[in-house]
C-alpha cells in the first residue's frame, strides 16, 4: 500500500507537478500528491483542466474555505518524516515539535509508516481515506475503457467532485487532529510548568523573575537550585530507606550500608556547593536556595553545626558516657570553630568596609579592584563553613553506633523537612494582603518579616 | 601571640635559592610549639589565629608581608601545600598540619587537642 500512488503516476506518465513533491524541502505530503493522481487521472480523461489550477499552486486553497472555522494553519498539518527512516526534522511544523517528544508506536502496514510524529488515529485515518482513494483511482482507469464518454464525462465529473470532497474532509480532520494535539501538549506542558511553579514556591524563592531565564539569577545559582532540588527528592528516598531499615531490624551491617550511603548523599551535597560557590557566592550567603525559615537559621551559607548537635542531643538517648562526652567534645569545638570564622567574617566585613568607603578617592577604579579582591574571600568562608559542616556530620557517625546514626541522620532529614514545611505553610497562611493573592508579594513581606530576627546577617 | 616578621630582615644572608627557604620555613616551624604563617592582610589567617587564641593556645605567628624573604617563603609554602594559597598554614610541634580546612577537619575528629598538648601548647 505505501508505494501504490507513486508507481502509478510513474507507470502512466502522468505529469505530476514537481510541485507536489518537493514542496517544503525534504518532506512532502502524501495527501498532497494523493489529489495530483486524482485530478490527473481525471485530467486525462476529460481534459477537463477547469478545477486543475486551484492545485497547482499547491495549496487546496478551496477546501480550506470549506471549513472555515479551523484556524489556517495550512503548514501546521503533520507532514513531517516521510521519508522512509528519517527521523522528523520539518522544523516549520509546530505539531512535529511538540508531538515528536510523545513518541507514538507506529503501525508497521500502514501506508504512512515513516511518518513518525503523526499520531496513530491519525495514521489509520489517513490509511482508509488512501485506501478509498486508492480504490477510486483504481475505478477510473476502468470506467475509461467502458461505457461512452458522455455518461462516463458525468461519472468522472461526479466522481471528481466526490474524491475533492473527500479530500478535504480528510485534510479538515487532519488539521482538526493536528490542532487538538497541539492543544493537548500544551495542556501538558501548562500543568507541568504549574507544578514547578508550585514547588518553586513551597521552596519559598522569590517570584517575578527568580528563573534564571528571566535573567534575576545567576546560571550557577539555577544550576545550584536545580541539583538541590534533585538531591532533596534524593533526601526522601534516603530517608525511607532509613526508615524502613531501622523498622525491619536490619542486621547492623546492613544498616551501615544505608548509613553510608546516606553520608555520601550528605557528601554530594557539600561537592554541589563547592561549585556553587565559585559561581555564585552570595546565592549561597543569602540562602536564596533555601526556605524561609531555613533560612532563618543559616549561618555562612548553610546549617550552624553546633545548633544542629544541640538539637540533636537530647533525642539521642541512650548514651554511653564515652558517647556523651564525644558530642559534647564535638559540639565544643565545633562552637569553636565556628567562633574563628565568624570572627574572620567579621574582619573581612570591616576591611570592606574601610575600601568602599575609602576616604578621599584616588583611584575609584583602584579601590573598586581591591574591594572585588576582598569580597573573592567570601567564596573561602563559605567553603570553610561547608567544611565544617561536612567534618561534623561525618564525626557524629562515628561516635555513634550504626542504630544510633541511622536514627540520628533521620531525625536531621526530618527537622530540615519541617522546617521547609513551615516555610511552605508560611508562605500560603490566610493574611489580608494589600496585593491580593499575589503571592510574590507574600514571599517578599515573609523575607520582610524574617529579616529582622537574622542577626546575624547584619554583619554582612 | 608572638609576631616575628621584622626581626628577620636582619641578620639572614639574602640567599635566594629555594631549598634555603624551605629550610628556613622548616626552621621556624620547629622552633616554636604552634607556628602560623600568616599575611597581616589576610581574614582566613585572622580567623585561624582566632581559633588558636579561643582554645587557650599562644601560637608563634610570622607575617609574611612584614618579611624581607615573604615572598620566597610564600611560594615555598605555595610548593609545599600543593595549592595557590600559602596562608595560613600551620605547623604544630615542627609538624605540618596543613591550611585552614586541615587545622578545623583535626579539630572536629578531636586530633587536634592531643597534638596540641604533645608539643606542650596546651595544658588542661
Amino acid at each position: 500500500m505505501a508505494n501504490h500512488n507513486i508507481p502509478y503516476a510513474v507507470l502512466h506518465g502522468m505529469n505530476v507537478p514537481t510541485s507536489f513533491i518537493h514542496q517544503e524541502g525534504s518532506s512532502f505530503d502524501f495527501g498532497e500528491l494523493e489529489e495530483a493522481i486524482v485530478l490527473q487521472g481525471v485530467k486525462i480523461r476529460n481534459d477537463d483542466e477547469a478545477k486543475a489550477p486551484l492545485f497547482t499552486t499547491g495549496r487546496p486553497a478551496a477546501t480550506l474555505e470549506m471549513f472555515p472555522s479551523w484556524p489556517m494553519r495550512f503548514h501546521q498539518t503533520p507532514r513531517g518524516s516521510s521519508k522512509s527512516g528519517g527521523e522528523s526534522t520539518d522544523s516549520g511544523s509546530a505539531v512535529n515539535t511538540n508531538s515528536s517528544k510523545t513518541e507514538n508506536q507506529l503501525e508497521p502496514e500502514s501506508p504512512i509508516s515513516t511518518k513518525k510524529t503523526t499520531p496513530l488515529d491519525q495514521q489509520q485515518g489517513m490509511a482508509s481515506d488512501i485506501s478509498r482513494t486508492g480504490t477510486s483511482i483504481a475505478k477510473l482507469p476502468q470506467e475509461k475503457r467502458r461505457g461512452s464518454t458522455s455518461e462516463k464525462q458525468l461519472d468522472a465529473k461526479t466522481l471528481r467532485r466526490l474524491a475533492q470532497n473527500r479530500e478535504a474532509a480528510r485534510k479538515s480532520r487532519l488539521r482538526k487532529k493536528a490542532y487538538v494535539q497541539q492543544l493537548e501538549s500544551s495542556r501538558i506542558k501548562l500543568t507541568q510548568l504549574e507544578q514547578d511553579l508550585q514547588r518553586a514556591r513551597s521552596q519559598g524563592f522569590f517570584l517575578g523573575g527568580c528563573a534564571a531565564a528571566v535573567g534575576n539569577i545567576s546560571t550557577g545559582a539555577a544550576i545550584f537550585d536545580m541539583e538541590y532540588s534533585r538531591w532533596l527528592e534524593d533526601d526522601q528516598r534516603h530517608m525511607s530507606e532509613l526508615r524502613t531499615g531501622l523498622n525491619a531490624h536490619l542486621s547492623d551491617s546492613d544498616l551501615r550500608i544505608i548509613v553510608d550511603s546516606y553520608i555520601s548523599h550528605y557528601d554530594e551535597l557539600f561537592r554541589l556547593k563547592v561549585a556553587a560557590v565559585k559561581a555564585d557566592v552570595f546565592h549561597l550567603l543569602t540562602g536564596m536556595w533555601a526556605t524561609p525559615a531555613e533560612r532563618c537559621f543559616l549561618w555562612m551559607g548553610g546549617f550552624r553545626p553546633s545548633e544542629l548537635i544541640k538539637m540533636l542531643i537530647s533525642q539521642l538517648d541512650p548514651l554511653t558516657e564515652q558517647q556523651v562526652m564525644g558530642i559534647y567534645s564535638l559540639q565544643h569545638s565545633s562552637q569553636q570553630a565556628e567562633e574563628a570564622l565568624t570572627q574572620g567574617l567579621e574582619q573581612l566585613h570591616q576591611s570592606l568596609i574601610d575600601t568602599v568607603a575609602g576616604g578621599p578617592v584616588i583611584d575609584g577604579m583602584q579601590q573598586m579592584a581591591v574591594a572585588l579582591g576582598k569580597l573573592a574571600n567570601l567564596e573561602g568562608f563559605v567553603r570553610q563553613a561547608d567544611n565544617l559542616r561536612q567534618q561534623t556530620l561525618h564525626q557524629l557517625s562515628r561516635i555513634l553506633t550504626v542504630r544510633q546514626a541511622a536514627r540520628c541522620f533521620l531525625m536531621i532529614g526530618e527537622y530540615y523537612g519541617r522546617l521547609r514545611a513551615l516555610s511552605s505553610l508560611w508562605a500560603s497562611r490566610p493574611r489580608e494582603s494589600m496585593m491580593g493573592d499575589d503571592h510574590s508579594c507574600q514571599t517578599t513581606t515573609d523575607l520582610q518579616m524574617v529579616q529582622p530576627s537574622q542577626n546575624h546577617f547584619s554583619n554582612f | 601571640m608572638h609576631y616575628q616578621g621584622e626581626s628577620w630582615g636582619y641578620y639572614m644572608p639574602t640567599s635566594s635559592m629555594p631549598s634555603d627557604t624551605m629550610e628556613r620555613v622548616v626552621k621556624l616551624a620547629s622552633e616554636s610549639a604552634v607556628v602560623i604563617f600568616s599575611l597581616s592582610s589576610c581574614c582566613m589567617c585572622h580567623a585561624v589565629k582566632r581559633l588558636f587564641c579561643g582554645m587557650g593556645v599562644n601560637p608563634t605567628v610570622y607575617e609574611l608581608d612584614q618579611d624581607l624573604r615573604g615572598k620566597e617563603m610564600e611560594r615555598a609554602l605555595m610548593r609545599l601545600l600543593g595549592n595557590s594559597q600559602a596562608v595560613p598554614v600551620v605547623f604544630i610541634g615542627g609538624k605540618l598540619i596543613g591550611s585552614m580546612d586541615r587545622v578545623m577537619a583535626s579539630h572536629i575528629n578531636g586530633t587536634l587537642v592531643p597534638l596540641l598538648k604533645e608539643a606542650g601548647a596546651l595544658w588542661l
